[in-house]
Parts: C-alpha cells; sequence; structure tokens
C-alpha cells in the first residue's frame, strides 16, 4: 500500500507501532509519507489510533516499533530539532485563559523560535484565519470554542513550520468557519507546507486531501490518493472498509 | 526561550484574579501586623521605663541598705515585632534579693490571658502560615493543571527542553510571587523607621536575615507545590495532597514533636523543682537555727555565775566576735543554699536542654518547625531568651549580693558602734540605717544581656542549612518527575 510522492516526504511513518504498558496495541505498523505541498488525511473511528500516530509524530510518546520521521529527523531520537519543523494544531485548543489572543500568540510564536514578529503581524495572521479584529485584545476566557481554535491555527500559521499536524482541527468550528478553514489548508498547501490531519469529516477530507487513510483498531486498513477516490463514494467506502475489515477481523478470530 | 516561559510564568500570575486577592491580603496583614507590633513594642517600652524608675526610686529612697530589694527588669527588643518568639511567655522582671532565687515573672500573656489564648500574629507567623498557604495555592496546579488544560501540549509541540521548562516555572513562579511580597515587607520596615523604632545596626542586620530566611522558607513551598504538581496528573489531587503536607507540615509536626520530647525525656515541674529547693533550704536554716541556740547556750554557760556587770562586760568583749562567729556560720549556710539551687537548677536546665533538643530534632523534619527556629533565633525571641536573662540576672544577683553584703556590715558596724554610745545615754536607733536616704548611686547595675549578630546566626545555621536542603530536594525532585512526566 505505498504511495510514490511526487516531492520530498516531509512526514513518514515507517512501521510506526505503539503497545501502552497495559498491552493495548494502540498502532500496528503503519507506514504512510506526506510531501510537502500536500494534505493527508486520516479518518476513523475513536480509538482508531490517530491521536496516538500525532503523538508519535510529537514525541509525546515513543513508538513500540518502527519510527516516525519529520524532514528525516527520526521524533524519538531528535525530538527537539524534529519539532522545529513541525506545528501543531489540537482537537480543543486551550490557551492561557487571561492573556489576549495577541498575547497567546505572541508567546506561541516566540516558543517556536520566532521572534521577529511585529504585533501587525499577528493581526494580520488572526485575520487571515477569521477572527475578527475587536477579539485580537481580548482575554481568551470570554471565548469560544470556534474562536480558540482559530487561535491555535494561527499560531501553527506564525511558527511557518514545513510539516504541520492537525487532530480534528474543525472539530468545534461552525459550518461557514470549517468552509473558510479548508480554503486556509488549501493556501497553506500551496505554500508547501505538509499537512497531516485526523479528522471524522468524510466530505471535508475528501474536498481537501490529496490522499486519505483509513485507519481502524491501530492499522490503516486503506490508503488513496484523491485521484483514485475520484467518481466513488467516499462514504460508502469508508463503511464498507471499516466493515470488511472488521468482518475479516471476527473471521480471524 | 527561557526568558520567554519566565515571562509568561509571571503573567499568567501577575493577571491571575487570585494573585490581586492573595496580594491584597499579604499587604493587609503584613502591615498590619508589624503596625501592631510597633505599639505593643512602643507600651511595653514605656512600662519598662516606668517600672524601672518606680524601681529605682523604691531604691533610692530606702534609708538603709537592710529595706534595699531591687527589681531588674527584661527590657523590651524590637525584633520581637517581627518574631514575637517566647517574648510574651516569659516574665518581665525579677526581684533581686539575696534570700530568693532570679526568677522572671509577669508575662504578658500572664497578664493577659486573652493573648495568650489566641496569640499575637506577627510577621514570622503570616510568613510560616499565610505565605506557605499561599505559595501552594499558586503551585498546586503549575504543572499539571497545563497539562488538563492542554497548553503543555502545545507549549511541548515546541522545541522545548523538558530542563528549560521546570527551571522557568520555577523561577517565574519565585519572582511572580516573592518580588510582590517584598513591597508589603519593605513597606513594613519602612513603617518601623518611620514610626522611630530603634533599631540599632546589629538589629537591622538580624532584620535582613530574618526576611532572607522568610524567602528561602517561601522558596521551599512553592518548589513543593511544583513537585507534587509534576508527580500528580489532577490539579485537585495536587491540591488535596499540599493540603495534608502542609497541615502536617506546619500544625502537627511541629506539636507533635514536642509532645514526643516530653514523653521521650522526663522533665520534673517547676513545683517539683521548687519544693525540693524549698526542703533543702529549709533543712539548713533549721539545723542553723539549732546550731545558733547550741552555740548561744555555750555562750551563755561561759557567763554562768557572773555577777550582772561582770556578765554585760562578758557580752560586750565577745559579742563582735559571736556576732562574727554567726555571721561566717550563717554565710556558710547561704552558700550551701545556694550551691544546692544551683545544682538543681543546673539538672533541671540539663533536662530542659535534653528535651529541647530531642523536640527541635523532631521538629526539624519539618521547615515549618525550621524556620520558627531560625526566625526566634534571629530575633532573640527564642527558647533561650529566658535563660539568657536568668543568666545575666543571676551574675547580677551575685554582684548585687557582695554588694549588699559589704553595705549591711558597714551599717551593722555604724550601729554597733551607736549602740555602745547609746548606752552612755544616746538615742537609740534599730536596724542599722539612718535618715538619710542610701546612696544608690554606688550599687551595681544591671547590664542587658547582648546578642551579636554573629551569637544570633549561629544557632540558625543548622536550621538554614536545613531549609535549603528541603529547598533542593524538591526541586531536584520536581526536574526529575517532569522529565519523565506525561504531557499529553
Amino acid at each position: 500500500m505505498e504511495l510514490q510522492s511526487p516531492s520530498r516526504a516531509l512526514l513518514e511513518a515507517d512501521n510506526l507501532t505503539k503497545r501502552y504498558e497495559d498491552g493495548q496495541l494502540a498502532l500496528d505498523h503503519v507506514n504512510f509519507a506526506v510531501a510537502a505541498g500536500e494534505i493527508y488525511a486520516m479518518l476513523g473511528g475513536n480509538g482508531a489510533g490517530k491521536t496516538t500516530t500525532i503523538n508519535l509524530f510529537l514525541n509525546f510518546i515513543e513508538p513500540t516499533e518502527g519510527e516516525a520521521r519529520v524532514d528525516g529527523i527520526v521524533t524519538h531520537r531528535d525530538p527537539l530539532a524534529a519539532k522545529k519543523k513541525l506545528a501543531y494544531v489540537s482537537e480543543n485548543v486551550m490557551l492561557y485563559p487571561n492573556f489576549t489572543a495577541l498575547q497567546n500568540l505572541d508567546f506561541f510564536a516566540r516558543l517556536g523560535g520566532r521572534t521577529d514578529y511585529s504585533k501587525d503581524a499577528y493581526r494580520d495572521v488572526l485575520l487571515r484565519v477569521g477572527l475578527q479584529e475587536e477579539a485580537h485584545g481580548r482575554r481568551l476566557k470570554g471565548f469560544s470554542k470556534g474562536m480558540r481554535q482559530k487561535c491555535g491555527i494561527a499560531i501553527a500559521i506564525l511558527k511557518d513550520a514545513p510539516a504541520i499536524l492537525l487532530d480534528e482541527p474543525t472539530s468545534g468550528l461552525d459550518p461557514k468557519a470549517a468552509y473558510e478553514f479548508i480554503g486556509l489548508l488549501d493556501s497553506l498547501r500551496g505554500e508547501g507546507k505538509a499537512i497531516l490531519m485526523s479528522t471524522h469529516d468524510i466530505f471535508r477530507a475528501r474536498d481537501v486531501a490529496n490522499t486519505i487513510g483509513i485507519m481502524n483498531q491501530g492499522k490503516l486498513v486503506m490508503q488513496r490518493s484523491k485521484q483514485d477516490l475520484a467518481g466513488e463514494d467516499l462514504e460508502k467506502v469508508y463503511v464498507e472498509y471499516m466493515a470488511g475489515y472488521m468482518d475479516r477481523e471476527t473471521e480471524t478470530v | 526561550m527561557f526568558a520567554t516561559l519566565v515571562e509568561k510564568e509571571l503573567k499568567s500570575i501577575l493577571l491571575s484574579p487570585k494573585f490581586v486577592a492573595t496580594f491584597a491580603v499579604c499587604t493587609v496583614l503584613i502591615l498590619l501586623s508589624v503596625f501592631v507590633g510597633i505599639r505593643e513594642y512602643k507600651a511595653s517600652i514605656a512600662e519598662y521605663e516606668t517600672a524601672s524608675q518606680l524601681s529605682e526610686q523604691a531604691v533610692r529612697s530606702a534609708t538603709s541598705w537592710w529595706g534595699v530589694s531591687p527589681r531588674v527588669f527584661r527590657k523590651p527588643n524590637p525584633m520581637q515585632i517581627f518574631s514575637a518568639g517566647v517574648n510574651n511567655d516569659i516574665g518581665r522582671l525579677s526581684d533581686i534579693s539575696t534570700w530568693t532565687d532570679v526568677k522572671l515573672r509577669q508575662s504578658s500573656y500572664s497578664d493577659n490571658t486573652l493573648f495568650a489564648l489566641f496569640r499575637f500574629i506577627d510577621f514570622a507567623f503570616i510568613v510560616q502560615l499565610v505565605l506557605s498557604l499561599f505559595a501552594i495555592l499558586f503551585t498546586y496546579d503549575a504543572i499539571n493543571g497545563e497539562r488538563e488544560s492542554g497548553t503543555l501540549k502545545l507549549s511541548f509541540s515546541n522545541a522545548v527542553p523538558r530542563g528549560t521548562f521546570v527551571l522557568s516555572k520555577f523561577v517565574g513562579a519565585w519572582l511572580g510571587l516573592t518580588i510582590p511580597l517584598l513591597i508589603p515587607i519593605l513597606l513594613a520596615v519602612l513603617l518601623a523607621m518611620v514610626m522611630g523604632v530603634p533599631m540599632t545596626g546589629v538589629e537591622w542586620s538580624k532584620l535582613a536575615m530574618l526576611i532572607g530566611v522568610s524567602v528561602l522558607y517561601f522558596t521551599f513551598f512553592v518548589m513543593l507545590g511544583l513537585l507534587v504538581s509534576s508527580l500528580t496528573k489532577r490539579s485537585a489531587t495536587s491540591f488535596l495532597v499540599l493540603l495534608v503536607i502542609w497541615v502536617c507540615l506546619v500544625l502537627i509536626i511541629p506539636r507533635a514533636a514536642t509532645m514526643a520530647a516530653g514523653q521521650l525525656v522526663e522533665v520534673p515541674s517547676v513545683a517539683e523543682v521548687e519544693s525540693q529547693k524549698d526542703r533543702f533550704r529549709t533543712d539548713r536554716w533549721d539545723a542553723f537555727g539549732k546550731r545558733r541556740s547550741e552555740a548561744w547556750r555555750e555562750r551563755m554557760a561561759g557567763a554562768e555565775g557572773m555577777s550582772q556587770d561582770d556578765r554585760r562586760d562578758f557580752m560586750d568583749n565577745n559579742r563582735e566576735k559571736w556576732a562574727q562567729e554567726d555571721d561566717e556560720s550563717r554565710q556558710l549556710m547561704e552558700q550551701e543554699i545556694a550551691e544546692n539551687s544551683r545544682v538543681v537548677d543546673e539538672e533541671l536546665r540539663n533536662r530542659k536542654a535534653e528535651q529541647e533538643q530531642v523536640a527541635f530534632r523532631l521538629a526539624r523534619m519539618s521547615p515549618a518547625s525550621a524556620y520558627q527556629l531560625a526566625a526566634t533565633n534571629l530575633a532573640g525571641t527564642n527558647t533561650s531568651l529566658k535563660a539568657r536573662y536568668e543568666d545575666a540576672m543571676k551574675a547580677y544577683r551575685t554582684a548585687y549580693a557582695a554588694f549588699i553584703a559589704d553595705k549591711r556590715a558597714e551599717e551593722q558596724r555604724k550601729a554597733r558602734e551607736e549602740s555602745s554610745r547609746n548606752r552612755s545615754g544616746m538615742r537609740i536607733t534599730f536596724g542599722g540605717g539612718g535618715d538619710s536616704p542610701v546612696d544608690s548611686s554606688e550599687m551595681p547595675r544591671f547590664e542587658e544581656p547582648d546578642q551579636s549578630f554573629a551569637s544570633a546566626l549561629e544557632p540558625s545555621l543548622a536550621d538554614l542549612g536545613l531549609l535549603g536542603a528541603f529547598t533542593v530536594l524538591c526541586f531536584a525532585g520536581a526536574f526529575i518527575a517532569f522529565l519523565r512526566y506525561d504531557v499529553r
């Protein structure tokens, strides 16, 4: 199920396996690659292993087998170097509630090694992600989930890392904001970013991703390019793969 | 990176609503306690000066050295404003007499039992209880709170070394809490200056050191909060754990250690000691009385069969010799009583010291006790305050006894001379004195026991070392725990 990437792979999962101390196999020999200027959407139910994959790229956990690489850097061997090339947006962005949006952006930009931004640059990014100007100077504690999510995306953009990890990024966004977010992802792809996105949203994944992977019980059960899926009903494919895989598992048992 | 993290930590603390509340409470408490402490100190100085003057006046108005019974007073110490220690528990004066032992009596609390019940709030108390609790309130969620809110995950999606992060947590929290706390402390110092508290250079040095020890003690609790926060996943758990630790360290261990020491090393009660001394004194006086009666019988036997005139001559010729013999015998007995008192007191003091050492060793398991001991040592209001004063008063009593013995002997000699003259028709006076008051300027003066900075610091060094060690251990623990912390 290996795919040939058109350009250099920035995110690579090579036989990536994670078994927790309690014996649970969270990820089972997963292989994929995301090239610069490409969006890879990971689909799957809860507990499929999507977030575990992202956590392995961030070195929040170490793999039991295999490796995750960012621009060729093995994340568990040199996590700091790998993280310099990564930006991350979590499912539920939580920032410092007593800081304003601008203060949060400033802190995380500097933490990401960017000390060259002006306040105007922060405002521009916030406007780009769709956060209204009146909210820029407000404390985060009054922000809705969608507004926080926009700030999280702005932080990822400000880091200007070659690879971006998005864990359920549209969760909590209203349809309009989700639509705008897809446009934003498209423009980031245009800037040559490699984007790995985990999502439950089949339709948006089909709209934006170059490659779609379906995960189930820690395994990557399907991986196809947008061209391969052209003319197919992705929802049907998803359900069939999930059901087929489950049937195979049942037969094996 | 480090500066960014520290700055963020500082901002987080300064912008949090709980900071405003705690800063206001601390400022009010510290300033109020120092203000009340200064007023109390000034009132006790006024009381001390009045009582000293009255005592001097009583001495000056005496017409015979036999009627002189001076009192010495414990001079209030300006450091008691900041750490009262045992200052209010021990007596403020002692009678100086050749007949009775030196004993400090009339403590502030014995005069005013209401304060004994609820005690005074001084600066050291605020640091020991209130600030330590505030340190915990600000640090219990330093690590796990960020994990719960998700900011830890976002921070560590960047190239942030864990060591740098935990160090910045400590530095940020420490600066964010200590610097604002130094403001009311410095205001309190300013208040002491404005209200004219007579502080010497040594006392300023002691105060500076006390503030330093307070900051170290506060740092320990900041570290403890950081340690527990990096050992637990939920902030509610760390808060409860820290609260239990705080109760044990601040409220239970110091008291339990004292109680345990009381059981391990028994010290006779004051009543037992006094009765032991009384028994010895009564025995010696009885024996002295018997010896004296015996001696008089023997002396009178020598005058048996004499005519009245011969008898009077016999008496006159031997009176001085006999008086001298009686005096020597009495002095010998008094020396014996004094020596016995000294031995009994020394035994009591040794037992107390032993008990104290056991209590201190056990109590020092808690940094709160180490802080309290260091604070009272530096302020000069520690448990040795009583012994320090009583030793100085005993030394004074010795000098006074020698002086008064000379004066009384001189009066007796004069009285006898006068008595001899009176027998030839002159006026008879009793008690040895005259109409004119005694010259009290010759009387030795009581010297206050002085405590240098070095002698105050020396017993505090062990506690300072312990506080430093506890703090370093907590930081090392927090550092190691955070290296393995699951940031998800």
